[in-house]
């Protein structure tokens, strides 16, 4: 995994931005910031907290199994690595 | 083309497309033209459950406790599950198993029909433990009107699909007249109804299981029934990954990352398939009508099962490019999400670390500096 010292931002539906605070995942971090977003199985196979990537670089930490586009995200099972800005569905 | 169960033909399944290409000799996995799927066969494996290994028998207590009207939502749900989980333990192995030419999509169907078998026997066990005499319950699935009208719905495409599969391969492409039908068999016309079928198996793992997961998972926030939400919870944690796996055979297609045809008639069918998909929700909307018939339930009522079903129709369209029909903002059932998330399914003490737990699972990764603030 890729360590950084410098805190990431994460701009969600052009409206919130935060910086990611090493939580142990995106979902985790935009619940924190109370933005609604859907989950399911928190686990990466169910594809319910699917999310757009409009910019930036996200990094898995388990392999996601559900389906989703090559512009999209799972928020449960990933983590920022660079400033990312994202649109909930 | 006559199925055969080895086939002695060369066959570079690299190159083969999911479905009507060679029929699979060598089940090997070594190289996998879509990987995905032996990722969900190692996730569903990971998942393995056995009804018996839940404890239900506090459940005949609550039961007795229960309304006339609760009692039925909660046995009418439960034979409703039943016949899906029939209909889906036997179905994509006959479907889809035929005409299946990729080794991983093969094993891939088998794990899926085999944990539907785990769900019917789960449905049993759960009957076993309310009534003395639960033959009751299950004779009446085959004769109860709102039970039989979604069976029908459910049943047909798989039906057409294998009775055209079966035509194919014993007599080959041309027109056929038998009890007075014709029927025009060839690979286009067999390919279409693939296509239908996998869009309707794909909208009964989305949405017809969620009205009665709704009721179950709403006895559970009332302290009821916990016995039966645990092993629902475990069903709909499965039902989850099958969708999964649909969703991909229906973008693979559709994105034209398999076989180019099968993208044509994707195109072709869209209206077809997005109103199978919206046949399903307003038939999960009836079946609300019909639980509450009697009066609801605290916590639920039909209105707001309704909006829940739309609110996962919207979802689940998306998935597959067809959009978000319904104007519903916000999850209607909050709670719902607590009995849906993976890592809150209860597992043996010794598993709670991991929810997908293997076997002999270690970690092999020593650095040899990860001893050195250790001391004797």
């Amino acid at each position: 995994m890729i360590v950084k010292n410098e805190k990431v931002s994460v701009c969600v539906n052009d409206s919130t931005r935060f910086s990611f605070n090493n939580e142990d995942s995106l979902l985790i971090a935009m619940e924190k910031q109370q933005i609604d977003v859907h989950f399911h199985c928190r686990e990466g196979f169910c594809g319910a907290c699917r999310t757009k990537l409009l910019s930036g670089e996200v990094e898995y930490k388990v392999d996601p199994l559900a389906c989703i586009d090559d512009d999209e995200i799972l928020a449960c099972c990933c983590i920022p690595i660079s400033d990312v800005e994202i649109q909930t569905y | 083309m006559k199925y055969t169960t080895f086939n002695q033909k060369t066959t570079d399944t690299m190159k083969e497309p999911m479905f009507f290409g060679d029929p699979v000799n060598v089940a090997r996995y070594d190289q996998q033209k879509h990987p995905i799927f032996e990722k969900l066969i190692e996730k569903q494996i990971s998942f393995f459950w056995r009804p018996e290994e839940v404890d239900v028998s506090k459940d005949r207590v609550d039961f007795q406790k229960l309304t006339d009207a609760e009692k039925h939502i909660f046995t009418s749900n439960l034979k409703y599950q039943t016949l899906l989980d029939s209909v889906q333990g036997r179905s994509p192995n006959i479907a889809f198993l035929p005409i299946i030419s990729l080794p991983e999509l093969e094993t891939w169907v088998e794990t899926w029909s085999f944990f539907e078998t785990i769900h019917s026997r789960s449905y049993t066990h759960i009957l076993r433990n309310l009534f003395s005499n639960p033959s009751e319950v299950f004779d009446d699935i085959v004769v109860n009107e709102e039970i039989k009208r979604r069976a029908t719905d459910i049943s047909k495409y798989y039906d057409d699909l294998i009775f055209y599969t079966q035509l194919y391969q014993t007599r080959g492409e041309g027109v056929y007249t038998i009890d007075g039908e014709t029927h025009e068999v060839n690979l286009r016309v067999l390919k279409k109804k693939l296509f239908l079928c996998m869009n309707s198996v794909n909208a009964l793992e989305a949405i017809r299981f969620y009205v009665s997961f709704a009721c179950t998972f709403a006895f559970a926030e009332r302290e009821l029934m916990e016995g039966n939400s645990k092993i629902i919870r475990l069903i709909a944690r499965d039902e989850n990954i099958h969708l999964t796996s649909t969703q991909h055979i229906l973008n693979l297609w559709m994105k034209g990352k398999d076989d180019p045809e099968m993208a044509e008639i994707a195109k072709e069918c869209e209206q077809e398939a997005k109103d199978i998909f919206l046949l399903a929700v307003s038939q999960e909307k009836e079946w609300a009508k019909y639980l509450f018939k009697d009066g609801s339930m605290l916590g639920l009522n039909e209105e707001i099962l309704c909006q829940y079903v739309e609110y996962i129709a919207n979802q689940r369209m998306a998935a597959i490019g067809m959009g978000q029909p319904f104007n519903v903002k916000g999850n209607p059932l909050p709670w719902m999400n607590n009995y849906l998330t993976s890592d809150n399914v209860q597992v043996a003490p010794q598993e709670t670390e991991i929810s997908s737990y293997l076997v002999g699972q270690i970690d092999s990764e020593v650095a040899s500096g990860d001893f050195e603030e250790f001391e004797l």
